[in-house]
Order: C-alpha cells, then structure tokens, then sequence
C-alpha cells in the first residue's frame, strides 16, 4: 500500500495509519514508524490508528515514511513525501532549421517560486541564460504555473534534451522535454514521392482513356466500312436480279 | 442501312416490295455519280432525338471510386486536421477559441462556396473542376506550411484549402447522377461511404505524421496528400447529362416544355415547315438576363415544391448534427470515462458509419423503398433525433457504446441518403445548381449548431440538454419532411395523371390527322363509320387509365 503527498512550501502533517474493521481481532500488534532505518518515536495512538505528526520545513525532511504492523503477519504502509511533479513531454516536439521552437513546462496546482532551464549537453546541464543570449532564447511565464521556452534561429547544435527546473519552497523539482531539428530536406522527399505518384497516376488515366476513345473510334470506323460494304455487294446482286429478270421477260 | 430497312419490314415483306426497294436503291445508287453515299444520310438513326440514358455501370465504378476519395477528403480532412491544433496554440501562443476558427472557417468555406462550385460545373463539367480543386487544396495546405501568423492560417488552410474542397465535393455528388440513375442509391451510399473511411485513415495518419515530421513538414506532406483529388478529377470523364425521367419528377417547367414540344409537333403535322423555324427564333429573342443567369445557376428552384421541402427539412436538421459527435468525447470523459475509451466511442461510431452507408444505398435501391426514398429519409433523421433523445438515459460506457453503435448506424442512414433524395426530388439535370443553392443554405446551421450546443452545456453545466435539444430538432425535422413529402406524393400523382390525360387528347388528335392525311379516299368513303369505333376506343382507354390510377 503507498501513497503519494504532495507538499510545496513547509508544513506540519499528520500522516496515520488506521487498520481496518477486519483485522480488529488481530491481538499483539506492534506498530513502527520508520523512515529509512530510523525509527520515529513519537507515535499518537487511538483504538485503531496509529498516527506520526511531522513538521516539514527543507527538503531533508521529505522521502518516504512507512507504518509497518507486526502481527501475526506483517503489514506495512508507504507514503510519499515529495514536491510537486512538473509536466514536460514525452514526445519529442519536433522543428526545423531556421524556424523557432516553443517549449512549454506545467505545475499542476502549486505555483513556483522560480522557473530555471537548463540544455543538457551529454552528462552535463547549462543554464539557459534568457538575458544573456536575448536574440536566441526567449523565457516568459504567461501564468505564474506556466514557462514558456522560446528557441529562435534553430540550428542542429540545439537538438537534444532540455529541462525546465521550477524551485519550491521544500526543493526543486524537474521536468525534462526533447526537441528534434530537423533540415527542410527530410519532408520534402516524401512530398516529392506523393507529387510523383499523383502526376504518373493522372498521367495513366489521361492516356487509357485516349487509347479507349482511338479504339471506339476504330470500331465505328469499321462498321461504317463493313455496312457501305453491305450495301455495295447488294446493290450488285440487285443489279443482276433485274437485269435476269429482264432477260427472261 | 438498307440492310436495316429490310430487316424493318421482316420476313412477310413480298418479293414484289423487295423488287421495288432494290430498284429503288439501285436508283439512288445511279444518282450519286460514283461517289460513296454516307451510310448515316440514308438511314433514320436508331433512337430519334433521344440521348441514351445514364449507364448505370461500366465506367460509372470506377467514378465512384474516384468520388469516394474527393467526398472523403472533403468531409474527413477538416476533422482531421484537429489534432494539429494544440501544437499549433503552443506555437503561436494564441488561445483554443482563436485556433477553433481554422476548422470552423474550412467548413464554412466547403459548405458557403457550394454555388460558386455549381456555377462552374454548369459552365465546364465536373472533370477541370475537381482537378483545379486538387490544385487549390494543395497549394493551400503547402502554403500554410510556412505560415508565420495565425491570421495567414485562417487563409490558407481555412479559405484555400476550404474553397478546394468545396470544387471537390459537389461535383462528385453531381457527377454520380450523370452516370447513374437505376443503381443511383447504391452509387450514392457507396460514394458517401468515403467519409468515415477517409476520416479512420487520417487520424492515424496525422499522429504519425505530427510525431516524425512536426506540424510543418505534416502540413507539406498533407498538401501532396491532397493532391490526389487531382486523380480523382480524372476519373470522371464526360458524359451527357441523362434527360430528366418522366416518373415522378414532372416540374411545372417540365410540363410546359413537353406541351410545346407537343404542339410544334402537331403544327408540323398540318403546315409547312416554316412555322416551327419562326417559333424557335422568337424564343432565343426571349432569352433574357434571368434566363442567363438560369443557365448557370438555376433560381427557379426556389419555385420547385420538392426543392423547397428539401431545404427547409434539412436547414433544420442541420441545428442538431454535428453537435452530438463533437461532444461526444467529453461528454464521455465528464462522466468518468478516461481518455482512450472515450476515443474508441468515436471509432465504434465510424466503424459502424463505414458499414452502414453502403447498406442503407442497398437497401434505398430495392424495389420496395426506391419509390417512397423520402419516407426513408425523413424515417432515419426522427431515429437519430430518438438516439440523442435516449442518450441522456446512457448510464456508464456500455450505455454509451451502445448509443454509439445507434448513432453510427443513424449518421450513416441519412448521410448515405443526403444527395440522393435530392436527385431524386429535382432531376439529374438540376441537381448541379440545387445542390449549390442547399449546401449554402445549410452552411449556416452547420455552423451554429455545435456553438448553440457548447452555449447550452456551458449554461446548464450538464451535458443532456444539448442532447434533448439536439434530439428535438432532428426528431421536428423528420417529421416536418415526412408529412411534407407525403403531401408531395400526392400532388406528383395528380400532376401526373393531368398530363397523361392531356397527352391522351393531343395523341388521339394526332392520330386522327394522320389518318385523314394518309388515307384521304378511302377515310372519306369509312369515316362516319370509324369515327364512333375510335371515339369508343378512346372511353375504354380512358376508364383503364382512370382504374389504374385509383
């Protein structure tokens, strides 16, 4: 069993674990409180709870807490204690050279003290520095849980990974985004390709249906022929009836 | 030729006649001094001043074919594009509202640019105009690839390509009417069918295309894409327009023409052949500028009873159409359902979309329903309106899959049957300007329908109002239009049966003018004696005529 907190700025919590109605007859508990291997003293006890009061003030106090219920079996409980998670993407988003790229971090809920970005470069990261390189990077937050990234004049050296850091009160937390640069030359093949295949398939249907117009036209041609033909071999034949006729009157 | 000739007579043709025509020819054949007689001036063509009718067949597949992929692009591609749009907000920096306006721009372009597209039509045929629409689309989605403002956006992918779509979409509807008219719903069905099909093969198609090559290089890719309405055009070759058929689509006009046409015949009859010559000659003088205008888009439809049904029974329809699909999903979602199955209710819903069109074209074909289409019709938009008036008492995800597969099946009934009860209301010869002037009415209500929707949910904060309104509407429209077309019906019958009892009179008119002129000695000696035989023949015609039509 685990749970997730989310904590932003100091605080004091109550973090219990309550055993359930089920288990009532379990006799001989013994409840811990641990985090890591340190055991927590201080437990406040009901009928069925068991519950640890914490006071949050820096990052070293966050991680997880666990319960554990030693009975006859053992039951343990894990909670989270943590900072707000950031929303980057997973997809990569991807641009071309000479066009720009916006990248966009979220924190749902809890707004930040600061936003950082940092490219990161192999194992190492770089601050992104907006004011210093004010024609190439552009950080603006339309919100104050929003941060928006704009990369001017992309060029190949700017593909890879980037995160965007947003610092709380109780730590920092990180969201991570790549971007792909890509040149103009890698949709222009298959445009290309589908440009082909549209003007060799018109081209196909263009010619099939003069071949299929030549040939009704030969066809026709040849029926006028066999029909003066017709005409031509009966009009002989008349011809050598009447004048038989005639001969035999 | 002659050979025809003698065929004509048959077998109980005597030798003295045949020994007459052959003297005759062997005359004619004197006459010509040597030369060949053209074979086509001698003999009277098969079917005289008849064109032949719509194919039905043959080249007429292979149209529907290319039909299919124009109705798809046209339909599918302004959905399709949505999943750009996020992406694109982001970039810009612009609000979902501002980005929203791309789609509803290219739909209202596709729909408001109908006439525009009938107009041309009417003026170059189906074939140039499609390929210039390919054209247009894919020089409007190449250009959008290098926009740098949301405002060039709207032009180029909402006026370009939008304006290219609508040169896609009417004059394939149109062109299926000019090479179908038995197997016209099937043609229909089939052709429609495209839509869901293109809209299943884009989706898919866009993600991976986003993913690999951004929205730009998508954007380029897409316009290449497009380029394929280009081959579509091609397939449709030419045809002659099939003549207007008698049953039950005689208009006003179409009466007086067939009343002229019947007169002229009987002037020729009795006098010499000038008359029929000075006729035609004031009627080109008449040829006014609303005649002109007639000619490339045809007003006096708005006169036609039918046409008019039509329109209003649809501009009504079209308040509750697209609102459903459109907030289907986060209906879905507000009520629990998480993302990926909130997206399958759509996909059920094209799935069953694909299957039910082509079906519904089968089934508008048979004998039974082709007569009384419209009833069909206006019967499939009230069981859609009942399918949104139901969906509110959907309770979890199988009441909503179960909506869907309704849904789907109701969509796809009435887009299968949309174009075809009009042609089969107007006639394939003016379908070209109707279907311009209805798209351009329907454009608004399209429009407005998913916002007055979104302005309900927002309001209320639930969901089923839109639906019950949704529902209302389309259940009003199908009534409207089962009780108008009933009423239709029987106006057609009664028209119909005026005019064959006026073509009865001038027929047997007819017919006794040519008796007197071609039996002139022996008439005058039989005449008092056959005329009370004809007079009689002519009451028992009437009273069949009368008994069938009861």
């Amino acid at each position: 069993m685990e749970k997730n907190i989310t904590l932003d700025s100091a605080t004091i919590i109550e973090l219990s674990c309550r055993l359930d109605n089920k288990y009532s007859h379990l006799k001989n508990l013994q409840v811990t409180w641990k985090r890591g291997n340190e055991t927590i003293r201080h437990i406040d006890k009901t009928e069925n709870s068991w519950s640890i009061q914490l006071k949050i003030l820096d990052s070293s106090k966050l991680g997880s807490y666990s319960c554990i219920l030693k009975g006859e079996e053992e039951i343990s409980a894990i909670f989270y204690l943590q900072v707000p998670k950031i929303e980057g993407k997973e997809k990569p988003i991807v641009s071309y050279e000479g066009d720009s790229a916006v990248m966009i971090c979220k924190s749902f809920g809890y707004t930040p003290i600061a936003w950082t970005w940092y490219k990161i470069n192999g194992s190492e990261q770089i601050a992104i520095n907006d004011s210093l390189l004010a024609d190439k990077y552009v950080i603006n937050s339309v919100s104050a849980n929003v941060t928006h990234l704009k990369i001017l004049k992309l060029a190949k050296e700017d593909d890879g990974v980037y995160w965007c850091e947003a610092a709380f009160e109780l730590g920092r937390s990180k969201g991570s985004l790549k971007l792909k640069v890509l040149s103009l030359m890698v949709p222009l093949k298959p445009f290309l390709a589908i440009v082909a295949e549209v003007v060799i398939l018109v081209t196909i249907v263009f010619l099939y249906e003069m071949y299929s117009k030549k040939k009704e036209k030969c066809a026709e041609d040849e029926k006028e022929f066999d029909q003066v033909e017709q005409l031509k071999s009966e009009e002989s034949n008349g011809l050598e009836n009447s004048s038989a006729r005639n001969r035999k009157i | 030729m002659l050979s025809q000739r003698t065929g004509g007579l048959g077998g109980a043709a005597s030798p003295g006649l045949t020994l007459r025509l052959c003297t005759l020819c062997f005359r004619v054949s004197q006459g010509t001094q040597g030369g060949r007689l053209p074979s086509s001036a001698m003999s009277p063509p098969a079917n005289v001043g008849r064109a032949p009718g719509p194919p039905d067949g043959g080249w007429g597949w292979v149209v529907v074919v290319g039909a299919f992929i124009s109705i798809g692009f046209a339909y599918a591609f302004p959905k399709g594009i949505a999943i750009f749009f996020k992406e694109i907000q982001d970039f810009f920096g612009t609000s979902y509202g501002e980005i929203a306006w791309v789609s509803s721009i290219t739909l209202a372009t596709t729909y408001g640019a109908g006439p525009i597209s009938s107009i041309l039509v009417n003026r170059y045929g189906s074939r140039p105009v499609v390929i210039f629409g390919g054209l247009l689309c894919g020089i409007g989605m190449v250009s959008a690839a290098f926009c740098t403002s949301i405002l060039q956006l709207y032009i180029c992918v909402g006026f370009i390509t939008g304006f290219g779509l609508a040169l896609n979409l009417q004059p394939s509807v149109i062109i299926i009417g000019k090479y179908f008219l038995k197997r016209r719903p099937i043609a229909n069905g089939l052709a429609m069918a495209g839509s869901p099909v293109m809209l299943c093969t884009l989706a898919p198609l866009n993600q991976f295309l986003f993913d690999n090559f951004g929205w730009r290089g998508s954007f380029l890719i897409l316009g290449a894409i497009l380029l394929n309405c280009c081959v579509a055009g091609a397939l449709f070759r030419p045809i002659r327009a099939a003549p207007a058929s008698v049953k039950p689509q005689v208009t006003e006009e179409g009466k007086d023409a067939l009343k002229k046409e019947v007169t002229e015949e009987a002037i020729e009859m009795s006098s010499p052949t000038n008359v029929p010559m000075e006729n035609k000659m004031e009627e080109e003088g008449e040829k006014d500028c609303c005649e002109k205008i007639n000619q490339y888009l045809d007003f006096s439809l708005f006169k036609h009873r039918g046409f008019l049904i039509y329109l209003i029974g649809n501009v009504l329809m079209f308040l509750g159409f697209f609102a459903p699909i459109v907030f289907l999903a986060p209906y879905a979602k507000h009520i629990g359902i998480d993302e990926y199955s909130a997206a399958f209710l759509l996909s059920i819903l094209a799935i069953v979309d694909m299957i039910a069109r082509p079906t519904t074209g089968i089934i508008a074909n048979s004998k039974w329903v082709r007569p009384r289409i419209q009833y069909f019709f206006s019967f499939s938009i009230a069981f859609n309106g009942t399918c949104h008036l139901l969906c509110p008492l959907a309770s979890g995800y199988t009441g909503l899959v179960v909506y869907s597969i309704f849904f789907g099946l109701a969509f796809g009934m009435v887009c299968a049957m949309l174009f075809e009860t009009l042609m089969d209301l107007v006639g394939a010869a003016r379908f070209t300007s109707a279907v311009g002037l209805v798209t351009i009415a329907e454009c608004c209500t399209i429009l407005l329908g998913p916002p007055i929707g979104g302005t309900l949910i927002d309001t209320f904060g639930d969901y089923k109002y839109m639906f019950i309104k949704c529902g209302a509407v389309m259940v009003l429209a199908g009534t409207f239009l089962f009780i108008m077309n009933y009423y239709n019906y029987r106006m057609l019958a009664k028209e119909e049966k005026e005019r064959k009892a006026k073509e009865e009179d001038l027929k047997s008119v007819r017919t006794e003018n040519e008796g007197r002129n071609n039996w002139n000695k022996e008439t005058a000696q039989d005449g008092p004696e056959l005329e009370p035989l004809r007079e009689e023949q002519e009451g028992l015609k009437k009273e069949v005529n009368g008994t069938n039509e009861l």
